[in-house]
């Protein structure tokens, strides 16, 4: 007969406590103490060896060996020297004892029993874990930003011959090659797009506003100066608001010919000033000079789109 | 005497087999954990949009891992050899098709599947951390659609990622330093295609499966949450186990998916554009459809300028995910029925129509541009 928990505990006839938990080896499966709940004193739960069990003669009852002051002498169940099988694996457990996971106990391994440095090993686990992780960081985080940074080229590159503008005031498009060398990448060719603008004096004043133009390397040092009256008016391919390619057509809801922006339809007139549309600043002027021949030659400046001043990328 | 047959005494030596393992790994106690578990109310076609998605992510490794056979990550070779799959090996355009539709029904499916749980109130108490992943997944997934959109390196994948990183780099703060990380620096190039394939084929596939699991595991120590009407006597009446027939739905649920991806990439297989420069000549960039309603509202003018953009690509999409995550824990009447919480209802809705709204006058602008 399997007595259950909180069976009367009898000893010497007289009931002495009930039946609470049951302490089992993890290592053999057996049951080793049961651990009673005294009905007098202090209430306290003693731990006592299963040898003591004389009979069950019922589920609800467990009779003892010993006589009825007998629990007194058993040691007191000292909870934090056990853990339950819900936080202890144990294989097989479930084909061996048929209670609920929570009311069986098993004792911590002897030698961790009575040792208060459970904490200061585990905070050791995680520090020593944080200073592997800590050295690290920093090689890593070097490694992944190598390329992020690269100072700016001003080399002047030649797009094509002022014969190919007909008419003042009006964007005409100039594609060129660029050699690209990144890291380790053989050189590559990309093609990109300027637009150049022959400009009256009146839109030359308003691009300009009659300041003449300076364009810095990344140190803030003076690469280049358009002069405030030339007549010739580079925009970088890139469209300010997100960095799409704009053209110059016919609008017809604003009449005339101007720069559209397929993308978020930003709209800016023959100066580069915003007619319509999200775009945060007038197109981007390029650093430009024309030879006697009529090339012209620009520097392949790039600015971050979508911001209120010009930050230069490239 | 009828005494017991020969075969049932004697096992056959594959259920010898079968009986060992058994002994060693438990797997008929998996087997029988996974398929017990009880759906309180019974069944239903509603609840397949999970099971889908981990079927259509399953499907999107294997042609994943195909492609790679042949893709080559540089800026030389990326275009050359996604078309040499597509024109050259066999069955490449198919798989490259099928991967490609493959994402958008994993967008279809994610939005099904948020809904679902949002209506179904299945988002409260105890499954606020099912939520919260959940709303990681997501992000997760929109990543992958993001990276994935530039490996093939033709002109719709380089302007894609121009205007996407762009829009990245308006975040407060981080933003410059994010948008020069996601670049490998100042303009696309290699060192971008480089990024965007090991985060599309290695950081992003690891974190969503971990994220995955630990998602069905907090799925299953809550149990599903069940209908939002109906008293308990009437739902435990109605409860069944997941097999088999949420099994059954859900099989004939991912088939339903396989079969119209399948078709998808047979009726309109993925053809490349030229290959990627920062020349955009005569292409209007536009991103993957379920950024189209994103990409409208940058157009309108409250959302110019710096701060408008700020607004609308960052701040407003931002604070609707942080809504998103706050709502479990906001939203603490224990009410799941969606006919009894107008607001959660009228939000939905609201939310959804502008969404189409958004994306139909995308496609709608498509014709006066050109």
């Amino acid at each position: 007969m399997q007595p259950t928990l909180t069976a009367k505990v009898i000893a010497g006839e007289k009931e002495v406590g009930r039946l609470e938990k049951v302490i089992m080896d993890p290592l053999s499966h057996e049951i080793s103490h049961l651990v009673v709940k005294e009905l007098g004193g202090a209430g306290s739960l003693r731990q006592v060896p299963v040898q003591e069990v004389q009979a069950v003669p019922n589920e609800e009852e467990v009779q003892m060996r010993f006589s009825a002051d007998g629990l007194e002498r058993f040691p007191v169940l000292e909870r934090d020297q056990f853990v339950t099988v819900k936080e202890v694996e144990i294989a097989h457990l479930e084909d061996n004892i048929h209670v609920e996971p929570g009311e069986v106990l098993v004792p911590l391994p002897c030698l961790e029993q009575g040792v208060p440095r459970r904490m200061f090993f585990a905070n050791m686990t995680h520090a020593i874990g944080g200073l592997i992780a800590l050295p690290l960081v920093f090689p890593v985080l070097k490694y992944l930003m190598k390329p992020m940074y690269a100072p700016f080229e001003n080399n002047w590159i030649s797009v094509g011959n002022i014969k190919k503008i007909k008419k003042d005031d009006s964007g005409v498009q100039f594609k060129f090659t660029r050699t690209f060398k990144e890291a380790f990448m053989p050189p590559q060719e990309v093609e990109k797009n300027i637009w150049v603008v022959k400009a009256t004096p009146k839109t030359q004043e308003a691009v300009y506003g009659g300041n003449d133009k300076k364009f810095m390397d990344h140190k803030g040092d003076v690469v280049w100066t358009n002069k405030h009256n030339a007549p010739y008016v580079a925009y970088s391919g890139k469209c300010p608001h997100l960095g799409c390619g704009y053209k110059w057509r016919n609008v017809k809801k604003l009449g005339g010919e101007m720069f559209l922006c397929p993308c978020h339809l930003s709209i800016y007139d023959a100066a580069g000033k915003v007619l319509d549309g999200p775009a945060p600043r007038a197109l981007d002027v390029l650093p430009i000079q024309v030879n006697a021949a009529g090339e012209i030659q620009i520097i392949d400046v790039e600015y971050k789109a979508g911001v209120n001043d010009q930050i230069r990328l490239l | 005497m009828n005494g017991p047959t020969k075969a049932t005494q004697d096992p056959t030596p594959f259920e010898k087999v079968v009986e060992f393992i058994d002994e060693r790994v438990g797997l008929k106690t998996i087997q029988a954990k996974m398929l017990n578990e009880p759906v309180p109310g019974g069944s239903r076609w509603a609840y397949a949009f999970g099971s889908c998605l981990l079927f259509i992510f399953i499907l999107q490794a294997v042609t994943g891992i195909l492609l790679m056979f042949y893709y080559v990550p540089s800026t030389d070779h990326a275009y050359a050899s996604t078309q040499y799959i597509i024109h050259e090996v066999d069955y490449g355009w198919f798989l490259l098709s099928y991967h490609f539709w493959g994402s958008s029904a994993m967008v279809v499916m994610a939005f099904a599947h948020m809904s679902q749980v949002f209506l179904w109130g299945a988002y409260k108490k105890p499954r606020e951390l099912i939520w919260l992943v959940g709303l990681v997944l997501f992000g997760l997934v929109m990543g992958f659609g993001f990276t994935g959109y530039l490996l093939p390196w033709d002109q719709r994948a380089y302007w894609a990622t121009v205007v996407g990183v762009e829009i990245m780099d308006k975040t407060p703060i981080a933003g410059d330093f994010l948008a020069r990380f996601l670049k490998g620096g100042p303009t696309p190039g290699q060192m971008t295609l480089s990024r965007f394939f090991v985060i599309h084929v290695m950081v992003l596939p690891a974190a969503l499966a971990g994220l995955a699991g630990l998602h069905i595991f907090l799925f299953r120590k809550a149990g599903p949450s069940g209908p939002f009407r109906g008293t308990p006597e009437e739902i435990k009446a109605k409860t069944d186990y997941f097999f088999p027939r949420q099994i059954w739905k859900d099989i004939v649920a991912m088939a339903t998916v396989f079969l119209i991806v399948c078709s998808l990439a047979f009726i309109e297989p993925v053809v490349l554009l030229e290959k990627a420069t920062p020349d955009p000549g005569d292409y209007h960039p536009e991103p993957e459809w379920y950024f189209l309603f994103l990409f409208q509202l940058l157009r309108l003018k409250i959302f110019g300028g710096q701060f408008g953009q700020f607004l609308g690509a960052i701040a407003i999409p931002g604070a609707f995910m942080a809504l998103l995550a706050a709502l479990p824990f906001i939203d603490k009447d224990p009410e799941k029925n969606i006919f009894k919480r107008p607001v959660a209802l009228i939000s939905w809705i609201v939310v959804m129509t502008g969404i189409l709204i958004f994306t139909v006058s995308a496609i709608i602008n498509r014709e006066f541009l050109d």
